[in-house]
């Protein structure tokens, strides 16, 4: 047979030519995948060092991006301190430690997610560029970016799912991947769309992941299918819950860890109103019980609403982040919009006064653009001028930057370098 | 939703899992609720199931049902349900079938996770992923084997007790009678204490006997090879049975852990099955019926040819060794063996390697893939 496939091997056994390219593949693919290892590891042998013993390295990368290192108003400290309301004055005492402790403390404990310098590539294609993140513990904390931005492809890279190509991570403290299971026994996640076996029930679906698990998680059951409002369909299969039902459970799924840290992607996706108003309420109670909720999403108003520090990432790269207040402040100027009777002659009062970089016209009035570094006190000043050059002034309006305005004008000044 | 704030709260800073939870979570061997949820993930599949009982206890059940019932109805055109041509034809079609359905099984439990999206949520929990296919492996034998024990008693009842007695001799040629039921050494026994029957029985070329008694030891293997084609038309004794058993579920065993490597290497549990079914319908009888000059080593790696080897002296109609092989079926079109028979640790050992071999390729995949 070896003669009428290869004729010119004569007596050389076709058997021993497939072993030789066995063995010939398999040192092929084993170097292959022993320099890949090697490249990864040299990587991560310097970071860690870097980190824990240079005080300022945290502040230094926590604002990024092009255009944001001069600016770098929101160190990693500050983030922590800004961190909300929600977390109550215990929090509160927590961020006035996580500056001391950022400056030669014990900086493990201090962040529930740090990166610094996470790339992970597929082929050309790098979904996660460099990214340097610092998720404060106790905190609401998204990460926030369009589609195919690699937020996905973050938090797998996070939670071990694949493998990094270069930098550092650690969760509560723990670095990745050497610690990976001490790590992942206190974190619970949702990655991607919440997906489950469709032909178990959802309490099986739980055991199942309970027992792999281990611990007391088994006695989470049904504690976790309460506390998600799924109780009553707990022993209906999962292939007839709606998608808001899937989130529920993946919530529930999470809980099973009891969970320092859960990281959600996309919670919000395919939830009805009624359902979103829901899950932020779950995202609250969760952190309000110290637990840290870090959730990717792109929809704006919902991380608005929910969050107290985001991330802004575009093209894999973490542009900015920090304090949702911070940011929003720290990216546009006071605009004010004045109903009045008279909208040019008021255009000409507010010019003429040295307050505006800018007006424009509307039906009903004019907008105004306070010169940088305005305050309240301007406005005031404003109103008085138009009142004593005859203008009749039917109302003024502070105008809120939201989120989705600053997200927008981020991204495409982003789009715009590029 | 936030029904119960009270549950799962718990003091900031407490480790949720003590070290020997942890330790437990990253061991490589399985706990037993982990594989007791494996099961059940295999259980709650109603159609696979459905085709597991319908493929390994369908041709006992149809073959004797039909029997019996014609044997009650007319027992004068019928004989007995349980004669020993239906025990041995059945067998074949229950290796063959109980093959199939086992890669099907293993497929399925090899890329049932992946495929719904599962293995994203078991690989978060931190446990080893090993241990996660390792689970698999008793998971899923628990499932086939009972079912093939099942069918196999119920033929095993019918020959027994529905068949006709055995004799205690069979006759083999010029009317000289041998027991039955000997194995091969206490054929060769037989042969050597009744030199002269033998030679009757057996009437050979000559210089191939000294004094009546066989020398060479293939000859004694293809007249105990005669013998036993001989003693095939009798029911086979109670060991026997059990040897045709353990094969049975050897086979059965065997596709279920080549279908589960399989399926965790490819992901796929489409491609599995059919790869799989192609190579032991296809592939493995033409190999096995094929003779190729310098590739007879090759074609004993195939794991069908192994077992097919394997299989009990109560199986075999043809030469083999420790039993040897029978004729092939599907794709073999009954034709008998090309290849020579191997030794029977050769074939123990092909068998092991693809056991052993796809349990490590699956398990590899498994602990490497991106979740």
């Amino acid at each position: 047979m070896s003669a009428i496939i290869i004729p010119s091997l004569g007596p050389l056994h076709l058997q021993t030519l497939i072993l030789v390219l066995l063995v010939a593949g398999g040192v092929f693919f084993g170097l292959r995948r022993r320099r890949a290892k090697h490249r990864l590891s040299g990587d991560r042998e310097a970071s860690p060092d870097e980190v824990h013993e240079t005080p300022g390295a945290g502040a230094d990368l926590t604002v990024l991006g092009p255009t944001a290192r001069s600016d770098a108003v929101t160190s990693t400290a500050e983030v922590a301190s800004g961190r909300t309301p929600r977390t109550g004055d215990g929090a509160a005492a927590a961020s006035g430690q996580t500056r001391a402790m950022s400056l030669g403390g014990d900086e493990s404990n201090e962040w529930a997610v740090e990166t610094h310098g996470l790339t992970k590539r597929f082929g050309t294609t790098v979904a996660v560029d460099d990214v340097e993140l610092l998720v404060p513990r106790g905190s609401a904390f998204g990460y926030l970016g369009p589609n195919g931005a690699g937020k996905t492809t973050l938090i797998r890279t996070l939670l071990g799912l694949t493998k990094a190509d270069g930098g550092t991570i650690s969760l509560l403290g723990i670095p990745l991947p050497q610690e990976r299971r001490e790590a992942l026994a206190r974190v619970g996640a949702i990655v991607d769309e919440p997906r489950f076996h469709p032909h178990l029930t959802g309490r099986e679906n739980l055991r199942l992941l309970a027992e792999a698990r281990g611990g007391d998680a088994n006695e989470r059951i049904v504690p976790s299918l309460q506390r998600v409002g799924l109780a009553e369909r707990a022993d209906n299969k999962v292939s007839s819950y709606s998608m808001g039902m899937r989130q529920r459970l993946g919530v529930a799924a999470c809980l099973l860890a009891d969970p320092e840290l859960l990281i959600l992607d996309e919670p919000m996706n395919g939830l009805d109103p009624a359902g979103m108003h829901e899950m932020r309420e779950m995202i609250e109670s969760l952190v309000e019980e110290g637990r840290t909720v870090m959730l990717s999403s792109h929809l704006l108003d919902e991380v608005e609403r929910t969050c107290d520090a985001v991330a802004i990432v575009d093209h894999g790269h973490v542009v900015r982040q920090g304090t949702i207040q911070e940011l929003v402040h720290g990216a546009g100027a006071l605009v004010v919009r004045v109903e009045c009777a008279d909208p040019s002659a008021a255009q000409q009062v507010i010019e003429r006064s040295g307050l505006a970089a800018g007006t424009s016209l509307t039906e009903s009035g004019v907008t105004v653009t306070f010169r940088a570094g305005s305050t309240r006190a301007d406005i005031d000043e404003l109103t008085r001028r138009l009142v004593e050059g005859g203008v009749a002034v039917y109302g003024l309006q502070q105008v809120q930057t939201s989120l989705e305005d600053w997200f927008l004008t981020v991204t495409s000044r982003l789009g715009g370098e590029a | 939703m936030s029904t119960t704030t009270a549950v799962l709260q718990r003091p900031s800073g407490s480790s949720p899992n003590p070290a020997s939870a942890l330790r437990r979570v990253a061991s490589a061997v399985p706990t037993w609720g982990l594989i007791t949820t494996k099961n059940l993930e295999l259980r709650r599949r109603r159609g696979l199931m459905i085709a597991v009982f319908v493929l390994i206890l369908g041709p006992p059940v149809l073959e004797y049902g039909f029997r019996l019932l014609f044997h009650a109805v007319d027992p004068s055109s019928y004989g007995p349900a349980g004669i020993p041509s239906a025990f041995q034809d059945l067998m074949s079609p229950m290796a063959e079938l109980g093959f199939i359905i086992a890669v099907t099984v293993g497929a399925a439990a090899g890329t049932t996770d992946l495929t719904d999206g599962m293995f994203r949520h078991l690989v978060i929990t931190g446990r080893s992923r090993i241990a996660l296919f390792l689970a698999r492996i008793p998971a899923g034998l628990a499932i086939l084997l009972p079912v093939v024990a099942l069918a196999f008693t119920l033929c095993c009842l019918v020959t027994s007790f529905e068949g006709v007695p055995n004799p205690t001799a069979v006759s083999i040629n010029n009317g000289v009678s041998i027991p039955v039921n000997l194995s091969e050494s206490q054929f060769h026994s037989w042969i050597e204490e009744h030199p002269r029957q033998a030679l009757e029985a057996f009437p050979t070329s000559p210089g191939s006997f000294v004094d009546g008694v066989p020398v060479a030891s293939g000859d004694l293997a293809s007249r105990y090879a005669a013998y036993t084609s001989v003693e095939a038309t009798l029911n086979p004794p109670v060991n026997e049975m059990l040897k045709i058993g353990l094969w049975l579920e050897l086979v059965v065993g065997v596709g279920f852990v080549v279908g589960l490597g399989f399926g965790a290497l490819t992901g796929q549990r489409t491609v599995t099955t059919i790869v799989l079914i192609a190579l032991q319908v296809i592939v493995t009888p033409i190999f096995a019926r094929a003779h190729i000059p310098y590739f007879i080593n090759g074609q004993r790696l195939l794991v069908g040819v192994a077992l097919n080897q394997l299989q009990p002296a109560g199986l075999a109609s043809g030469a083999g060794g420790g039993g040897g092989g029978g004729p092939l079926h599907f794709g073999g079109g009954g034709g008998p063996l090309g290849i020579p028979p191997m030794p029977t640790w050769g074939m123990i050992l092909v068998i092991v390697g693809w056991i052993v071999g796809w349990s490590v390729i699956g398990a590899w995949r498994m602990a490497t893939r991106d979740a």
